[in-house]
């Protein structure tokens, strides 16, 4: 009875994960892209808009009729299909894995963040499927000369020089004298805020405080009372939502503003507006894209967004974007085949995505322009790269002149 | 006869396994991966078994070793190793283990030696911080929250994969099997039971202790090692994560901890489950998990392989997962 327990219970597990093999064995009559995306854990936020841009951008090529395929000799309907990674790097392999061997994809969407797209693309280069990533810094990338993937995204010195490209287009009158740096105590603090000292040094900028900063902290106020007392006129940060929200919260509370505040990470989700309110206004932040871009689609897709949820978003047009570049890149070349696919990413370029124009160079890295949004009225303002007629960086008064 | 006719079955079963790759098409199929996830969860989870399981001491800590089984193959691999030429190179491997060995008799010396129960149990876990913390701030070295990762260009099947799995699964189970037929195994059950009593009998407590636990911590270095393998990069956020040492646990409690074969079927089962959610409620399975956990504390705390024994009133053997904490942890309290 133990033994026929043991094997029966074998077989049961056995059978659970060959079940969905049987629906998998359809006649290739459409082009089935996959995507390991973060659907749970920490990452799922970002993960759950990136899965909405990726469907909007198979909605909308769909609408056209799909995509004309050679071998086909006709136009195919698109298939999105996703598997959760889970926010964990150790995970997208399992998710490679359901998409290739089980969804039978064709080609593949990136999932969100370094760790986790490396290993989507190592998986994807044991596959050889192609893996169109977006959201991964290039120096990750780059030295491991992958031959499945392509990547679409700025590096992150371009992210940190926005805050110095801005100060230079303001009158000298309003541009910061003494700004202070405050970077998340975290390897990726610590590297950012290393590239934000030395593009001080190229701009002759002096730090009048340039500490790290204990994440998840409650009380803030030493790095305040210091920065008061040295004078600072604008800060730099680098750290997460919560602790950016505290910081603003305590300065507001200290009565202690500065005229530009601009923050990576923790300023653009809009948690951040939630949670501050108004005190969010005039403050910056990082982000992938903009609504307020003037390039086809753009609008039109920030406006969808809005429409959904009631609140803007500064990355959905970089996933939007990935899927574009993809969907372009099979139709060029009239075939799902990976390698194909590829060659017609690498060192092509691509007009008139809700990105701009996307040029690849033969290692098939494209590099974009990383934005800065001002918080106003509870919307992400387009400030850097400056647009025509569009939005003017607004200095921020002290707290009690504030409206 | 009972116990011939088990092990006769257990014998075929790792036939047949050995035997799926000759099936055709099952190497590229999706259940070829999961037996693959199926024996590095046995090996870790038969790790588990033999520190918590036979020897009564709960560990939190094998996903360190996990992680530091894989951060010394890959990081050995891209320092020191052709990149074509490392392809499951077996002293790595092996070296994989050992490291994670050291480590763990390096820091189960002091928490073994002063602490017992639940207080040991929270040490093991702040010693995973302490690694996972050590490889993000590690900079070049470690590739800080990024991690390393190595050339996937020789893989060509998984195949490879597969088997150094079902071997390494099966060395596991037979190793653990033999210790508890040898007086090593007596003595570890014994500290289980009554350490006290044992350190009276003759055992040197700590040194059996430190012994299953460095096995513990060799075995779930080879786990590492095989998945730094199969993934080819590693970094804190997916080897150091805790989940490689609780569904371990899970495994062992659902199978039947401080059994030989418990371990095993709870592998199958749990990677099933998991799995299956995964593919078919993607986004509600950490509801699933989380319910399995509830659902097998709840009513299968001895396992699946005492349910038979259970029914027929006869006396499970005890373990440490089945001891009412207060009791197990008060008598081990009394030894330190």
């Amino acid at each position: 009875m133990k033994k026929r327990a043991l094997l029966s219970a074998m077989a049961a597990a056995a059978a659970a994960a060959l079940l969905p093999a049987a629906a998998s064995a359809a006649a290739p009559t459409e082009i089935r892209i996959g995507a390991p995306i973060s659907l749970t854990g920490q990452l799922a936020a970002d993960g759950l808009d990136q899965k909405w841009s990726y469907e909007q951008a198979v909605a909308d090529a769909n609408a056209k009729g799909g995509i004309f395929i050679k071998a086909a000799n006709k136009k195919l309907p698109i298939k999105l299909v996703f598997a959760d990674d889970q926010s964990d790097p150790a995970k997208v392999t399992d998710a490679m894995e359901r998409l290739i061997k089980i969804e039978k994809v064709d080609l593949l969407l990136s999932t969100h963040g370094g760790d986790l797209n490396m290993a989507g693309a190592l998986a994807a280069e044991k596959y050889k499927k192609f893996y169109m990533i977006t959201t991964m810094w290039p120096h990750m990338w780059t030295p491991k000369k992958l031959k499945y993937s392509a990547l679409f995204f700025f590096d992150a010195g371009g992210g940190a020089e926005v805050p110095f490209k801005i100060w230079q287009t303001m009158p000298e009158k309003d541009r910061p004298k003494k700004p202070a740096l405050v970077v998340e105590d975290s390897p990726d603090g610590q590297g950012f805020g290393g590239v934000l000292k030395d593009l001080a040094k190229k701009y002759k900028v002096e730090f009048v405080m340039a500490e790290p900063w204990a994440m998840g902290a409650k009380d803030y106020s030493a790095y305040i009372l210091k920065m008061k007392s040295r004078g600072a006129d604008a800060v730099l940060l680098f750290g997460n939502p919560v602790d950016a929200i505290t910081l603003v919260r305590q300065m507001k509370e200290q009565n202690f503003s500065v005229p530009y505040l601009h923050g990576w990470k923790g300023t653009w989700p809009y948690e951040f507006r939630e949670a501050l309110g108004e005190a969010s206004d005039y403050v910056l932040a990082d982000g992938f894209w903009s609504m307020d871009y003037p390039y086809p689609g753009a609008k039109a897709l920030g406006e969808r967004y809005t429409k959904q949820y009631n609140k803007s978003n500064t990355s959905i047009g970089m996933f939007y974007a990935n899927a574009q570049v993809l969907l372009r890149a099979v139709e060029n070349t009239g075939s799902i085949d990976s390698k194909a696919v590829r060659n017609a990413v690498v060192g092509k370029e691509f007009k008139g995505t809700v990105q701009g124009d996307v040029k690849f160079d033969a290692a098939g890295l494209a590099l974009v322009t990383s934005t800065a949004n001002q918080w106003w009225k509870g919307r992400h303002m387009l400030v850097y790269p400056a647009q025509p007629g569009g939005w003017q960086l607004k200095l921020a008064p002290p707290w009690d002149q504030r409206k | 006869m009972a116990g011939n006719r088990l092990y006769k079955s257990a014998a075929a079963a790792v036939l047949a396994l050995a035997l799926v790759p000759l099936v055709p098409g099952a190497v590229d199929h999706y259940a070829f991966f999961y037996l693959f996830l199926v024996f590095v969860h046995i090996v870790l989870a038969q790790s588990w078994n033999l520190v918590a399981g036979y020897t009564g001491q709960i560990s939190l800590a094998q996903h360190a070793f996990f992680g530091v089984g894989g951060y010394t193959t890959v990081l050995i691999a891209t320092a020191l190793m052709d990149e074509s030429g490392f392809y499951f190179n077996p002293l790595l491997l092996l070296a994989s283990g050992l490291t994670a060995a050291l480590f763990a008799l390096a820091i189960g010396y002091p928490l073994l030696s002063k602490l017992a129960g639940d207080y040991f149990a929270l040490g093991t876990l702040g010693f995973g911080e302490i690694i996972r913390i050590g490889l993000v701030k590690g900079g070049a070295a470690t590739g800080g929250s990024a991690g390393v990762s190595m050339s996937s260009e020789p893989f060509e099947t998984l195949l490879p994969h597969y088997l150094v799995g079902l071997l390494l699964a099966v060395a596991a189970t037979v190793l653990v099997a033999v210790l508890m037929r040898s007086r090593i195994g007596l003595a570890l059950m014994a500290i289980r039971e009554d350490p006290v009593a044992a350190a009276a009998s003759g055992v040197n407590v700590l040194r059996f202790k430190l012994l299953a636990f460095a096995i513990g911590g060799f075995l779930a270095g080879l786990a590492g090692s095989l998945y730094a393998f199969y993934v080819f990069s590693v970094s804190p956020g997916g080897f150091l994560n805790l989940s490689w040492t609780l569904y371990p646990i899970l495994m062992c409690v659902m199978g039947g901890n401080g059994t030989v074969l418990g371990p095993v079927i709870g592998a199958f089962l749990m990677t099933a489950v998991f799995t299956a959610a995964n593919i078919w409620l993607p986004g509600a399975h950490p509801i699933i998990s989380g319910g399995l956990i509830i659902a097998v504390m709840l009513f299968m705390p001895e396992g699946i392989l005492r349910l038979k024994a259970k029914r027929a009133g006869r006396q499970p053997a005890k373990s440490a997962a089945a001891t009412p904490p207060g009791e197990s942890s008060n008598m081990q309290r009394r030894q330190a």
